[in-house]
Formats: C-alpha cells, structure tokens, sequence
C-alpha cells in the first residue's frame, strides 16, 4: 500500500533521511519509534509534499503510484492524510466551513459527489461526539485558543471525516490524558480494514496497547534500523535507542 | 485672475487655472482657496503625511481632456438590492433621485462649503472649495426610515471633476450611507465630505472604491461627532492609479464614539491609502480602528492612522492595528500609525504587523485537500476578517464577501 524505497531528503542543508525504505502493506498498522531528530517528522512531511521537504532520491508508492512529485492536495485527494505532530492555529478561519471545503475539494478531485452542508452537519456532530470536542469548540476559529490534547483530538476529527486510504499519525498519542488515548485508539480501530493502512509515530508503547501494530520499525540516523513484531516497542521502551544510536 | 499663480506650472495646473478664470461666480472665499491651493500646489513626496502618495507627481503626468463624451449607460449598482436612495455625482455632475422623498430626510443641491479651518493647510480640499460649483446636501431627520443613501461616484472620463457633500444626521437619527468610486475614466477626482452627526445619532457609512485602473482620486471625509454620538465607517479599496482616502474624525463631545475599519485588496500597480486622523476633545470617547491591506504584484497599500488626544480628553478609549499581507516579493506596504496624546487618563494602543502568508498553515490547508489558489484564498479571507465582522448588515457584509472572491480568482 504505502511502500517507502531508498528514500533521501535534505532539510535546511542537512541529509536527514539517508536512504530509508518502509513497506506497509493494505490493512496494516505500522509503527515508528526513534530518538528525537532522528527525522521522523520529516520522513512524514516528504511524503505529505511539504515545501523544503523534497527528496532528493528514491520513491515513495501510494498504491502503485509514485507521490513524490505531486502536490500536496493532490496526495490527500488520493488518500493521504497526516496527522500533525504541532497542528497550527489558523486564526480567521471557520472550523466547519474549512473541513467541509476540504472534504468537498478531495472528493471532487476524485470525482466525488459533493456532501451537502445538511449532511455535513449531521456528520461532523456525529465524528465530534466520537472525539470529545462540543459544539462549541466547532464554532471557533481553527484551533485557535485550543490546549494541546484539544488540537489533536481535531487531527482525529478530520481523520474520521476524511477516512483516509492512508494515516501517517505524528505523535498524535502526546499530551493526550488517558480518555483521549483511548479515544484515539478507538477511531484507528473502527477505520482499520482491508484497505486501509497507518503508520503511527510515536515515542510510547502505550498508545500501542489500544492500537496493536503489525509491525514496530526503529528510525535512527535516517534509516530504519530495525523491525519487528509488537513486542519490540516493550523491548525498547526497557532499553532505549542507544545501541542504535552507535549502529547508525 | 490672469497671471500665473503657479511657478513651473505644469500641464495640469495650467488647466486648473483656466477652468477657475472660466468660472462665472468664484466668491471671495474660493479665490483665497484658489490661492492657498495655488502657494501650496499638489502635495510631493516631500510634504509631511504625503511621503507615499505623490499626487504632484502622478498629476504632473496628466494631460485632461475635457471631453463631454456621453458616459453611456450607468449599470445598475450592486447594492440595488438593499433599495437604496441612490444619488448620483457622474464626471462631477450631481443627479438627485427620482420620486417620492422619505419622511424626515431632506436633499438637494446647495452652497458648497466656504472653509473648513483645520483643513487650511490641505492643498487639495482648498483647490475642491475653489473649484466647487454646487454640492450635494442631506440632511437625516430623527424618524427618517432606516434605508440606506447610496452615492456614486462615476467617473468615465479623462477630466478633472471636485466634488462636495455636505451631510447633517440630526439628533438621535439612524443613518446608513454607502459611496461608491466607479468608472473607468483616468482623470483626477476630488471629493470632500463634510459633515456632523448630531448629539445620540448613529452613522454608518461604507466606501467602496472599485474603480478602473487610471483613476486618480482624493477623497476627504472630515466629520464633526457630538455628545454620545457614533460614527461607524468601513472601506473596501481595490486602489487604482493612485487613490487615496482621508477620513478626520472630531470627537467633539463626551460620549462620541469612532469605529473605522478598512481593507484593501491590491493587484498589478494599483495604489490605495487610507490616511485618518481622529481627534478626542472631550472626555469619555472610544475609538475603534482596524486596517488590512492585501498587496500583489507590485501594488502599494499605505495606511496612516493618527489618533491624537487632548487634554481634556480623559478617560479616551482608542485602539489601532493595522496589518499588511504581501502576496509577492514585490508589493509594497507602508504604515505610520500615530499616537498623540495630551491628556493622562487615557487608554491608547497602536499596533502594526507586515507579513506574508504564512506557509505552515498553507502547507496544512493544502495537506487536507485545498488546491493552492483556494488554501491562499481562504487565507487572505481570513486574514481580511476583522474587516468583515465589522459590517453590521448582513447583506453588507455578503457583497463584500463576494467582492473579496471576486478578487481572489485573479489570483
Ligand atoms: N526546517 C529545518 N531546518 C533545519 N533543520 C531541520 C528542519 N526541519 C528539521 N530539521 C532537523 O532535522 C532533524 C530531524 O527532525 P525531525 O523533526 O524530523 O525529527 P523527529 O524524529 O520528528 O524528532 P521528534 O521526536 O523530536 O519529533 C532534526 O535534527 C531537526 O533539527
Ligand atoms: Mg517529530
């Protein structure tokens, strides 16, 4: 499904992903664990096509299509959603109507009916419920004001509005208390499917208890280091990257 | 009259010379104008306040032609739907409506204003009252029905044209104005508004200049606010040539309020300035002011907003930000927010930002699925935001929602 080969990308003058290859298959959960700056977050922006991000080497295949190249919307209307490890606040801007233009620019580039506004309604109030935001968070400005947990509970919103062929999740288990985590864990599971894959970024096994991956990868000095079941996130979680950090 | 008043005249000058000589019955007061304006000339570069808009220079470019070419048909304004009274000023010309007049307004074309004393030092206002022939007055009585009076300002021609309004809202009135700035012509026009709005009355004014390119306009708005007063003004520019609009507010009696907000939306080499200066004379009065310029290619936004405060003026409440978003390299804005305060109970803030879009919230809008021209639009919307919220209609505020569209799609 989502197959990462020999990926390079050089970020502000540094080579920080150095030929990095990952393969999730359609209806897995992957996982990434590595030490800070070991270039996770930018392994995700490379293939959401930030700006600065650009690979300079390798491929990126969303189901058999090279993305690398395309822009940014392009890959999102093609099933490609990020969950932000710092979502923005984006001031001025209307929560509802932003997610609707959004949901309605993707499926038109898919060719798509458009959702109308009475039925995007009932959708988004139903998906809120789900993710413990209210009415009234709805009605403000796009994150604007809105504590750390709250911003990711808005990522996982859109992650149940968009149902996404693919999420690449950053961290979205940071600074959420424990009813959130397993909220987070409860909207993965319901998405989860034959068709459906992500990859989950992350520095805790625990968030892991709720979403049981099919593979943990290790990042460090920009390749993936190691792979293995589930039970490796526990291992490093008692050992830490250190050995990695000397292997790479 | 004959000799020159003007050293090095140019083109222009001399033909302002000609017109005011031409003119049947210039009075003692227009010929002092006439020779203010004619010591002071067209404001440079060099004058204080004027550093961004030269008018001296553009002017000097000028060559009109006072060509009485019929204007063709005037298309209906887009704010017919809110059944507006509509009066019309096309190329200098005031048409009143037709029909029936509303109970408690009155209008007509009467003397245009003899001096305005603080505005002595303005080259362009005192060149308007030489140059003025006959202005448009409104007067809005107390129980005047709450429908808005639209002026349009057409101009279609490659001429000069001086305009005046003179407006009375009576005490404890309600009164709604739009002004509109039409036309594709590519002359120089001058307006001046004078107005006051009486003790417990509310004005609402709204400008909006859309007009062709080659305009070059000056617009001043000087308004005199009584006891517990407001005076409530929004303006939406596209700028042309080179446009400029002044608005001095004198808060003259405990209570007055000022909310003036105003946006700009620039493309190619078009120009708009919004240049305001509001004075609190008496204690208790609030001022409100909010400036958004949006600026591409190579247009020029200039905001310069001046609030001074005198000693009597305690307990003033006033609040001014202006914020510019350049959309290219090449655009430009230039701010000079002003405080000048004389009394020490006071509550007085400016603040001013200069930036372009930011690129992590476009890279966010774009990763959920906006193309790029729809993640920039719904940006700059809501960046002009505050703006809008400021529209008290509604219906207001959906044309200059679609205007603002309108504009986007250049992008
Ligand atoms: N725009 C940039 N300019 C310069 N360096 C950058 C830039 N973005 C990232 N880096 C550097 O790239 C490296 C990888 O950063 P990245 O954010 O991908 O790490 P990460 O694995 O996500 O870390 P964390 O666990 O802290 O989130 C870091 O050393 C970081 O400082
Ligand atoms: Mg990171």
């Amino acid at each position: 499904m989502l197959k990462i080969e020999n990926l390079h990308t050089t970020v502000g003058g540094h080579e920080i992903l150095k030929g990095l290859s990952l393969d999730v298959p359609a209806g897995e959960v992957h996982a990434i664990m590595g030490p800070n700056g070991s270039g996770k977050s930018t392994l995700s922006y490379t293939v959401a096509g930030r700006d600065g991000y650009a690979a300079s080497e390798g491929a990126v295949m969303l189901e058999g299509t090279n993305i690398l190249g395309l822009a940014p919307d392009v890959r999102a209307a093609k099933g490609l959603f990020l969950s932000f490890q710092h979502p923005m606040e984006i001031p001025g801007v209307q929560t509802m109507t932003f997610i609707r233009t959004a949901l309605n620019a993707q499926r038109r580039a898919r060719g798509e009916a458009e959702v109308s506004a009475a039925d995007f309604i009932r959708l988004i109030r139903e998906k809120a419920k789900l993710v413990g935001l209210d009415d009234a968070k709805l009605k403000r400005p796009f994150n604007v004001g809105f504590s750390g947990g709250e911003k990711k509970r808005m990522e996982m919103l859109q992650l149940a509005i968009f149902e996404p062929r693919f999420a690449i999740m950053d961290e979205t288990d940071s600074g959420l208390d424990i009813d959130a985590l397993k909220m987070v864990g409860d909207v993965v599971n319901a998405l989860r499917g034959p068709e459906r894959g992500f990859l989950i970024i992350t520095h805790y096994q625990r968030l892991l208890h709720y979403i049981k991956p099919d593979r943990v990868h290790v990042l460090a000095g920009g390749r993936i280091v190691k792979s293995g079941a589930a039970g490796l996130a526990a291992e490093l979680e008692k050992s830490g990257y250190e050995q990695f950090i000397e292997a790479a | 009259m004959s000799e020159a008043l003007f050293n090095n005249p140019t083109p222009f000058e001399v033909d302002l010379q000609a017109a005011f000589a031409g003119r049947a019955k210039a009075t003692g007061a227009q010929a002092a104008a006439f020779e203010r304006f004619a010591k002071l000339g067209f404001p440079n570069r060099r004058i204080e306040g004027w550093k961004w808009s030269d008018f001296h220079g553009a002017l000097r470019k000028l060559t009109p032609a006072n060509d009485a070419e019929a204007q063709g048909d005037i298309a209906p304004s887009e704010f017919a739907a809110l059944n507006p009274l509509e009066f019309r000023i096309i190329n200098g010309q005031i048409e009143l409506p037709q029909g029936e007049l509303p109970d408690g307004l009155r209008y007509g074309v009467v003397e245009p204003v003899a001096t305005i004393p603080e505005l002595e030092r303005h080259a362009i206002v005192n060149l308007n009252i030489a140059m003025t022939g006959k202005a448009l007055g409104i007067e809005v009585g107390e129980n005047t029905p709450d429908r808005p009076i639209l002026i349009r300002h057409i101009n279609t021609n490659a001429a000069f044209a001086f305009t005046q309004t003179m407006m009375r809202v009576s005490a404890n009135a309600r009164a709604r104005l739009i002004e509109t700035y039409e036309g594709e012509g590519s002359g120089f026009y001058s307006h001046l508004f004078h107005m006051v709005v009486r003790d417990g009355a509310q004005f609402h004014r709204t400008v909006v200049h859309q007009t062709g390119a080659d305009q070059i306009v000056n617009a001043v708005c000087a308004a005199k606010i009584d006891a517990d007063a407001a005076f409530n003004q929004t303006s939406l520019s596209t700028g042309s040539r080179l446009s400029r609009h002044e608005t001095i507010v004198h808060l003259w009696a405990q209570g007055g309020s000022a909310e003036i907000n105003s946006a700009a939306l620039l493309c190619d080499d078009r120009h708009a300035d919004f240049t305001t200066h509001v004075v609190h004379k008496a204690p208790h009065c609030r001022t409100r002011q909010i400036h958004k310029g949006v600026a591409r290619d190579r247009a020029r936004n200039v905001f310069q907003g001046k609030f001074e405060v005198e000693r009597e003026a305690q307990k003033t409440d006033a609040k001014m930000t202006a914020n510019a978003l350049l959309l290219s390299d090449t655009a430009e804005a230039n701010h000079k927010p002003e405080l000048e305060i004389y009394a020490d109970d006071v509550e007085c803030a400016h603040g001013s930002t200069c930036g372009a879009l930011d690129a992590d919230a476009l890279f966010y809008l774009r990763q959920r699925g906006l193309n790029e021209a729809a993640a920039r639009a719904l940006l700059v919307e809501a960046f002009l935001g505050e703006v809008l919220d400021g529209v008290d209609d509604e219906r207001l505020g959906d044309i200059f929602r679609n205007k603002i569209a309108d504009w986007l799609v250049y992008e």
